[in-house]
């Protein structure tokens, strides 16, 4: 029971890493609408810069990966924001984003070796502490604080702050909101700079556990893609609450029913987008 | 909210979900449309898979190495005949694999096909394969699910072998239970199901719930921390796993972040190349059972290894090296007894005709009946060496598996 315990913990650590990375795109997608599908490669360029600023654990290498995965993921994000800026369609922005993904994977393949690297983590950090009996990774819960405080602040600033406001407003009426005498587009850069930070702040945040290795690109982002459809485009509340369920899928659940988590995480999907159309046709007919 | 946010939402959902199908069914590779000429008959043309993208990337590294190692010592000739090599992507063993194996065969025409890491790939290739009777030599895991043998060959092992010798060994020196666990995969039942049945036979007793072995999802996150934590619950006093590649680093690493503290056991790739140079520190004391290590002392190795460390900064060769190389053994001598007409159907009957083998690991026979090595087993423990790990053998002579 107790050791029960310490495994729905363990999900609730990788739910919200897994948060982190989502959360980006939740941005990119639900609130810029830009079809970001290079995002799991940024996660990738995020766990690269870990390895090579601080693969021994230094706190100065780990500061040093996140303020440059910070920069590098802003400056990618403003990067595609502006490419995309004249392709409105989806299909077109999927082709461009997979293309850039593509291209950078390929680039930081060939920089790590196509192997898998380990990341440590900084000194104080690196340890076990005793829950229940058992030895737990001190890491994993610094992810959990993280992880906890960011999403309290995502929550604030894009629910209930004026800047979160003119980016919703942005993303539901773009038109409009130029009539109050607000370039839409500069909030669009700034909200798909922020999508492109936070991919690559996860990326550095998340190296020690999920470390630079082939295909790392292609599992985050399929498992991001899940968070945000299964949870609402757009709404970090939806996110969130996915992301804890995918984690306990990819934990509890996994252990007990092996076979099952990879069609859990498909049935999560159609129950989030069965559920949110129901809602909003409800919500519709209402209106 | 009003309509047309819904309907862009509906409208990038659906498009998101597209793109998770796409993601999780992976890109299989297309074949290119080569229209090459039937080779000349003097000259031997050779399809080599190996993993050059998917999670076995680095392993595929590795077996280039070892077959052009072979080549290049031998003038670039097999059995006297010269070598043409056509390059294919093994990929994570599926869809690619079998899409390598189609261009090779339809477009490439080639005598034979060697290679492929992953377990799974073999079903892929062995099955056009034997249909177009070209022989297949594989140099990774042999799948049990591979039922028509007459053109499959193996120079490394059947994926049940391991286990097979490593079985006895632990009941041997573990006293009590044994947590086993491995990637749900083929090649993982096979590896995990050779020691359950060699363990068990011995007398062995599973830690595992319902004594039945543990499979964690495949292709999986690399997450282990729940089955670790499982594992400390369970009562046993030793852990039997079966990792290789990226996911052996994640695991080894986890087993020591979660303070495990149990002796780790399992078969070779759990400490194998690359991976156990990611692990460093935590490898140490590790305990595998292997058929080949840069150490083993016979004189073919001694040279193989000098040379392998002259060509390759230092760096030491690894059981996909010499598996690989082994394949180059193995054609160089069935080719050589071939005469001059090469077919793929007379290579494949010569292969049959090889009796033993003499590769880096020392001398092995070719089992008439399973068409894998018979051969003999160590015990090697990874220990640290200098700055870094390394293995050492520990047990030279642990016992004969195979065939």
């Amino acid at each position: 029971m107790a050791g029960d315990l310490i495994v729905a913990l363990d999900g609730v650590a990788f739910g919200l890493l897994l948060y982190c990375v989502a959360a980006g795109l939740s941005l990119s997608l639900g609130v810029a609408g830009v079809f970001q599908l290079s995002h799991g490669a940024l996660y990738l360029a995020g766990a690269c810069l870990a390895w090579w600023f601080a693969a021994q654990g230094t706190w100065l290498g780990f500061v040093v990966a996140l303020l440059v995965g910070l920069a590098t993921g802003a400056a990618a994000g403003g990067g595609l924001a502006e490419l995309l800026r004249h392709v409105p369609d989806h299909l077109d922005q999927a082709l461009v984003t997979i293309g850039a993904g593509l291209i950078l994977v390929e680039v930081l393949t060939s920089g790590y070796g196509a192997q898998a690297r380990t990341v440590l983590p900084p000194p104080g950090l690196d340890g076990a502490v005793t829950l229940l009996g058992r030895a737990y990774p001190v890491y994993r819960l610094t992810i959990i604080a993280v992880a906890a405080v960011l999403s309290a602040a995502l929550h604030l600033t894009v629910e209930r702050s004026r800047p979160g406001v003119l980016v919703r407003a942005v993303a539901a009426d773009p038109r409009h909101v130029a009539t109050l005498g607000v370039e839409p587009r500069r909030v669009h850069l700034a909200v798909m700079m922020a999508g492109g930070a936070l991919a690559v702040f996860a990326g550095v945040l998340g190296a020690p556990i999920l470390g630079p290795a082939p295909g790392l690109d292609t599992t985050v982002l399929t498992l991001s893609l899940i968070i945000i459809v299964a949870g609402g485009l757009g709404s970090m509340r939806g996110a969130l609450l996915a992301a804890l369920i995918v984690g306990q899928v990819h934990t509890s659940v996994a252990v007990a029913w092996p076979t099952a988590a990879p069609f859990l995480l498909a049935a999560l999907l159609l129950v989030g987008l069965a559920w949110r159309t129901h809602h909003h046709l409800i919500t519709a007919r209402v209106a | 909210m009003d309509r047309g946010w819904t309907r862009y939402n509906r409208h990038v959902s659906a498009l998101a979900v597209a793109s998770v199908a796409a993601a999780m069914a992976g890109c299989s590779g297309s074949s290119l449309d080569n229209t090459a000429e039937p080779a000349p008959t003097s000259e031997l043309v050779i399809g080599v898979v190996v993993p050059k993208s998917g999670p076995y990337q680095q392993i595929g590294q590795d077996m280039q190495k070892g077959w052009t190692a072979y080549l290049d010592e031998h003038g670039n000739k097999l059995g006297g005949h010269p070598v043409r090599i056509v390059e294919a992507d093994e990929g994570d063993g599926g869809p690619t694999a079998r899409a390598a194996a189609d261009r090779l065969i339809t477009n490439e025409h080639v005598h034979a096909i060697v290679g492929v890491a992953n377990a799974d790939a073999v079903n892929n290739i062995a099955g056009p394969a034997t249909a177009a009777r070209v022989p297949f030599l594989g140099t990774g895991g042999r799948p049990s699910t591979l039922k028509d043998l007459s053109y499959t060959w193996h120079t490394s092992f059947a994926s049940t072998d391991y286990g097979t010798a490593a079985g006895p060994y632990v009941k041997s020196t573990v006293d009590g239970p044994v947590y086993v666990v491995g990637p749900d995969y083929q090649g993982g039942k096979d590896q995990i199901g050779g020691f359950v049945t060699g363990f068990t036979a011995a007398g062995g007793k599973l830690a595992n719930p319902g004594a039945q072995p543990t499979y964690t999802p495949w292709p999986g996150d690399n997450n282990f921390g729940p089955w670790l934590t499982k594992i400390k619950d369970s009562g046993a006093k030793a852990v039997y796993a079966f990792y290789a590649g990226p996911a052996a680093v994640a695991f080894v690493k986890q087993y020591q972040q979660f303070n495990v503290g149990l002796p780790l056991y399992g078969p070779a790739f759990l400490t194998e190349g690359a991976a156990l140079a990611a692990q460093g520190q935590a490898a140490v004391g590790i305990t595998t059972v292997a058929t080949y290590d840069p150490t083993l002392s016979n004189p073919g190795n001694d040279a193989f290894v000098a040379a392998f460390k002259a060509k390759y900064n230092g760096s030491s060769p690894n059981l996909y090296v010499e598996t690989m190389y082994a394949a180059g053994a193995l054609l160089d001598k069935a080719v050589a007894v071939t005469g001059a007409k090469l077919t793929s159907e007379s290579i494949n009957a010569a292969i049959g005709k090889v009796s033993d083998v003499t590769s880096p690991r020392g001398t092995w026979k070719l089992s008439p009946s399973t068409h894998t090595p018979v051969q003999h087993w160590c015990v090697r423990r990874a220990q640290p060496s200098g700055t870094s790990v390394a293995n050492t053998v520990v047990t030279a002579d642990l016992t004969t598996v195979g065939g």
